[in-house]
């Protein structure tokens, strides 16, 4: 049923989006203008010479479709490996509670605490030992340590919401725990998993600092990494083309966005339930 | 069958075959065994670098250098450490400033988009985009809209009449601290958004009618019902939220480095300043983790309350 | 001069006319052979800042080419945006693994000279070929500790004055005023004529630093004295900043938040008359804005009280970690980057963008093709290194990057503290970091 939505709705609605799409105009004009008008220009906010060529020259002049590749494939890996291992976990914890099973929570979700931007020269200390250096794929068991402290808090949440019921009618009827696991919960779970999956593919999809220091060669590059090394010049920026890469690279994960926003919201709203 | 197994049933219902499918049946054999990888991961990745890292603190580490064990001495010296001090300053500053202002917006925002309205879906999608977009590069974004020379909002704010000369946002003292919070809240926004809309779904609408029926205004309902409702998903939120901005390096670093002065220095830089760029590993690593003990407190805070609505 | 470096110099001659003709030049590979052993199979990694303009990263690559070649040694080059040198070279330090290769900034290879080979070869074979490294350049390779060359020293992206020729002679100067008197006169006048002159005062790690430490020096001020001892807080200092305030009022408002970017941006936008930066505006102005081009000129920067010029500028250096396996291919790499007939052509197609430390490359074609490439050929005459009158190392690079110096300047200039509270101020940190 809609609401019969008024004014009073519209309005501060309208003022926030406004804000919240402000930066993104800019990166769309930006992305438009040439050099030229992006610095001398009667009207800021609009674009009278529009032009393409940021975008083309992006796709065609810089690894851009490269480092698109390599974030989708990290994003992708370091996401599905999470919500497995999350999963596991949170199952583990919630439905076996089985001995340390509060122990292993507790330190998951302590493991949060640890401020990523510091310990990054430790941690490449153990990739080193691992012959993980400079490998693309390292990024992905990488990403997993702070995706799955959320990933597992979340999952905990809602697999908690599930009632017990079920399983203790499959228990009765002779069902094991791995059956159980996977026949029952799992399809239940799908819309706590939905969220996770969408939580963690957007924090790997923006990480910057690891992807930019333990990758070396130019073909491990990811969306951020490319556009701030190679179109930073300096003391010149290639505006246009950072602003177009930024929109490109951030326009296919909204669009994602917009078909699984409900299921976000109701894999959420399962995980707080209780 | 352990003791701690949720359920009881009858040894009979059980499944027969081999040890190893009896072994996986068992709570106390298959959880260890789903847990393994989740704590192998934060083991290998995440404790053994932190040990790594209060070592690091505790030791005159220089980069590239043999470490020597120094006791509390980078911890001492920082508390002498005038720039540190600013550093801690600004850090709860802009903390404390950017999620108030996140929840209650976020909440807000919520608020509104819990209703299905013409569009609903966009607006929900589009909310997020604050959220998506890559840190550093909306950060490029911000400054262009809020520099000194072609703030395109400064030029509107004039073209209005409201000023005289264009503001400098990020070049004074408090505007900078100001404004960084300003575009901290507004990448936090959404996850707020987010989490409250996904709490407001899951409470009763019954419990809401029910109010209504009984007269109550809407303020009452809010402060009521819907708040005290919505105070397990606060915690959480808050908790991960605050983590992630205590630890947040990407925006400061863009925007600011740390300046002017060291208005807008907080752990993070100020750590990343001494141990990568000076040089300093051992008072790097103690600038950072004299983080964790602040952020423990946090957790175990979240933690308890959590438990506890329980 | 002696043979060598006048056959050398022919040879640039011949490349760089032939680099300024064709853009990219051909590269005289042939010449070439190794003076050490190369190692077998040895192959190499490059971690470098991205070119500051791109005909910079082009030449490079094709000079890299050249030595690969040459050769056989293949050589990966990794760019990353040059304030990101310090975290990936750091790291690798640390580890003990990375890139083999990696041209750093300022004092970074003082933060870790015991894990760099001994590069004395290549800078004594280079010195005495080129006419030797200027005292900057020397500097920022040669330790002074241990008597060895821990880096080669590769050149510095210079800062001189870029100026709009038209205001400056509306507001009655026909050119560019050679010392500080001049140029504050020249900045109040054309500060008069709504044309504010902009200097970078945020934390921008080539800009900031730059003016404010040839201010500094400029009046006899200094950081810490030759023993490291803390001197910030004395009478020179005082007037420096002073000065420093009397030039921020000819200034256009917010400079406090300038980064690197800041200055060139306003520039192009025609809304600053002056500003003191490398040759990029100038260069993007050829390419980019045809009409504001043929106004912009460029000066050395003026000269201060104690009458010699007292330059600070960017300067990046080549080092070598110990942890290679290949160090005599990267020696030779360093050694093949830095002869004539590699530099001409590279220098020449970044129009002087980095000034080569060795004092031979002075006589390149390129720099007095047009006056406005001039200045830049001589910013690392009468330079200093970051630190000065200290040694650099750590305590110089905490106090850099902290930015000490150029908070002192802000704190005077934009934010309203006295000359002698922002001195004092200053020399508590230092006294922290030189304690330390």
């Amino acid at each position: 049923m809609k609401d019969r939505a008024g004014w009073r709705l519209y309005l501060p609605l309208g003022l926030m989006l406004l804000f919240l799409l402000l930066p993104f105009y800019w990166m769309v004009l930006t992305s438009l203008k040439t050099r030229n008008e992006l610095l001398n220009t009667p009207n800021p906010w609009w674009v009278f010479h529009p032009s393409i060529n940021s975008f083309i020259s992006l796709l065609t002049q810089t690894q851009y479709p490269q480092w698109f590749l390599n974030t989708l494939f990290v994003s992708v890996g370091a996401t599905v490996l999470s919500i497995v291992v999350s999963f596991c976990a949170a199952f583990a914890i919630v439905r076996l509670k089985f001995r340390g099973a509060r122990v292993l929570s507790t330190a998951i979700f302590f493991s949060y605490v640890v401020p990523p931007a510091i310990l990054f020269i430790p941690l490449a200390a153990v990739l080193v030992k691992l012959h993980w250096f400079d490998k693309l794929w390292a990024l992905i068991p990488i990403y997993a340590t702070f995706l799955v402290p959320f990933c597992t808090w979340l999952l905990i949440g809602f697999l908690r919401s599930i009632p017990r019921e079920l399983e203790e009618a499959a228990l009765v009827d002779g069902a094991s725990w791995p059956r159980i696991m996977i026949k029952v919960i799992l399809p239940l779970s799908v819309p706590g998993l939905i969220s996770a999956t969408i939580f963690s593919f957007t924090l790997s999809w923006n990480e910057y600092l690891y992807a930019l220091i333990y990758m070396f060669s130019s073909a491990n590059k990811t969306i951020s990494v490319g556009l701030t090394t190679e179109l930073m010049r300096g003391d010149v920026f290639q505006w246009g083309q950072l602003m177009a890469g930024s929109l490109l690279g951030t326009l296919p994960v909204v669009l994602v966005y917009f078909f699984f926003v409900e299921y976000y919201v109701a894999g959420m709203s399962g995980a707080l339930k209780d | 069958m352990s003791d701690t197994a949720p359920v009881s049933p009858g040894p009979q219902a059980r499944p027969s075959g081999s040890w190893l499918r009896r072994a996986f049946d068992r709570p106390n054999v298959l959880g260890p065994l789903l847990a393994a990888p989740a704590a192998l991961i934060l083991l290998l990745l995440l404790a053994y670098p932190l040990v790594l890292g209060i070592w690091l603190s505790l030791s005159n580490a220089v980069l590239g250098g043999t470490p020597k064990f120094v006791g509390l001495a980078n911890y001492i010296q920082l508390f002498h450490d005038s720039t540190y001090r600013e550093a801690v300053f600004y850090s709860f500053f802009y903390t404390i400033c950017s999620e108030g202002l996140k929840l209650s917006l976020g909440l807000g925002l919520a608020l509104l988009l819990n209703r299905r309205f013409r569009g609903y879906r966009l607006a929900r999608a589009i909310m997020l985009l604050p959220w998506v977009a890559p840190t550093v590069l909306s950060a490029l974004a911000w400054g262009w809209l809020l520099n000194p020379q072609f703030s395109a909002i400064s030029w509107l704010l004039m073209k209005l009449g409201l000023i005289h000369q264009y503001i400098d946002f990020l070049g004074q003292i408090w505007p900078a601290r100001i404004s960084l919070i300003v575009i901290n809240m507004w990448r936090g926004i959404p996850y707020f958004a987010m989490g409250y809309l996904a709490g407001l779904t899951a409470i009763p609408a019954s419990l809401i009618e029910a109010a209504q029926i009984d007269g109550a205004g809407s303020w009452t309902i809010f402060r009521r019902i819907t708040w005290p409702l919505l105070l397990p998903v606060t915690t959480i939120l808050l908790s991960f939220s605050t983590i992630w901005t205590v630890t947040d390096f990407q925006l400061i670093w863009t925007m600011t480095r740390g300046g002017p002065l060291n208005a807008t220095q907080v752990f993070t830089t100020l750590a990343y300043q001494r141990a990568i760029n000076g040089g300093s590993l051992g008072q790097g690593a103690a600038i950072a983790i004299s983080v964790i003990p602040i952020m423990l407190i946090l957790a175990i805070v979240a933690l308890r309350t959590t438990r506890e609505g329980k | 001069m002696s043979d060598i470096s006048r056959r050398a110099l022919l040879q640039m001659t011949a490349a760089g006319a032939l680099a300024a003709g064709a853009g990219i030049g051909p590269v005289f590979a042939e010449a070439y052979k190794p003076m050490l052993p190369i190692e077998k199979g040895a192959s190499l990694q490059l971690l470098r800042w991205t070119g500051f303009i791109d005909a910079d990263d082009k030449q490079w690559k094709a000079n890299t080419e050249a030595f690969t070649k040459a050769t056989g040694v293949n050589v990966t080059i990794q760019d990353v945006s040059w304030t990101d040198i310090q975290a990936k070279s750091g790291l690798s330090a640390q580890i003990g693994s990375g890139p083999d290769v990696v041209m750093g900034f300022y004092d970074t290879p003082f933060i870790y000279p015991d894990k760099l080979v001994d590069v004395s070869d290549v800078c004594t074979y280079l010195e005495k070929k080129y006419d030797g490294f200027y005292d900057v350049a020397k500097s920022y390779g040669y330790d002074d500790k241990t008597k060895t060359w821990i880096a080669v020293p590769m050149g510095g992206p210079g800062a001189c004055v870029t100026y709009r020729e038209s205001w400056l002679k509306e507001a009655g100067f026909d050119s560019f005023p050679t010392d500080f008197d001049g140029m504050l006169k020249a900045a109040r006048a054309l500060k008069k004529n709504n044309h504010p002159i902009g200097l970078a005062l945020g934390h921008a790690v080539g800009d900031a630093n730059a003016w404010v430490h040839t201010v500094l020096w400029g009046f006899g001020g200094k950081q810490v004295d030759e023993n490291n001892k803390v001197v910030i807080n004395s009478k020179e200092t005082h007037e420096a900043l002073k000065y420093a305030k009397a030039l921020y009022e000819t200034m256009i408002p917010g400079t406090g938040s300038w980064l690197d970017v800041n200055n060139n941006q306003a520039f192009l936008a025609g809304q600053i008359s002056m500003t003191i930066n490398g040759i990029s505006i100038w260069y993007v102005a050829k390419q980019k804005f045809p009409e504001m081009f043929p106004d912009i000129r460029t000066a050395p920067v003026p000269v201060g009280p104690v009458g010699h010029p007292t330059n600070f500028n960017l300067f990046s250096q080549a080092f070598i970690f110990k942890y290679s396996k290949y160090p005599n291919a990267a020696k030779e790499y360093l050694r093949f980057m830095n002869e004539a007939p590699q530099v001409a052509p590279w220098v020449t197609g970044m129009v002087g963008y980095v000034t080569p430390a060795l004092k031979a490359y002075s006589k390149l074609p390129i720099w007095t093709e047009n006056p406005n490439i001039t200045p830049y050929r001589d910013v690392l005459v009468g330079n200093y290194a970051d630190g000065y009158a200290g040694s650099p190392g750590r305590a110089a690079a905490t106090a850099l990057n902290d930015f000490i110096v150029v908070n002192m300047f802000a704190d005077a200039c934009a934010h309203g503290a006295s000359p002698e509270d922002a001195a004092k101020r200053a020399e508590e940190k230092l006294k922290q970091i030189y304690n330390a």
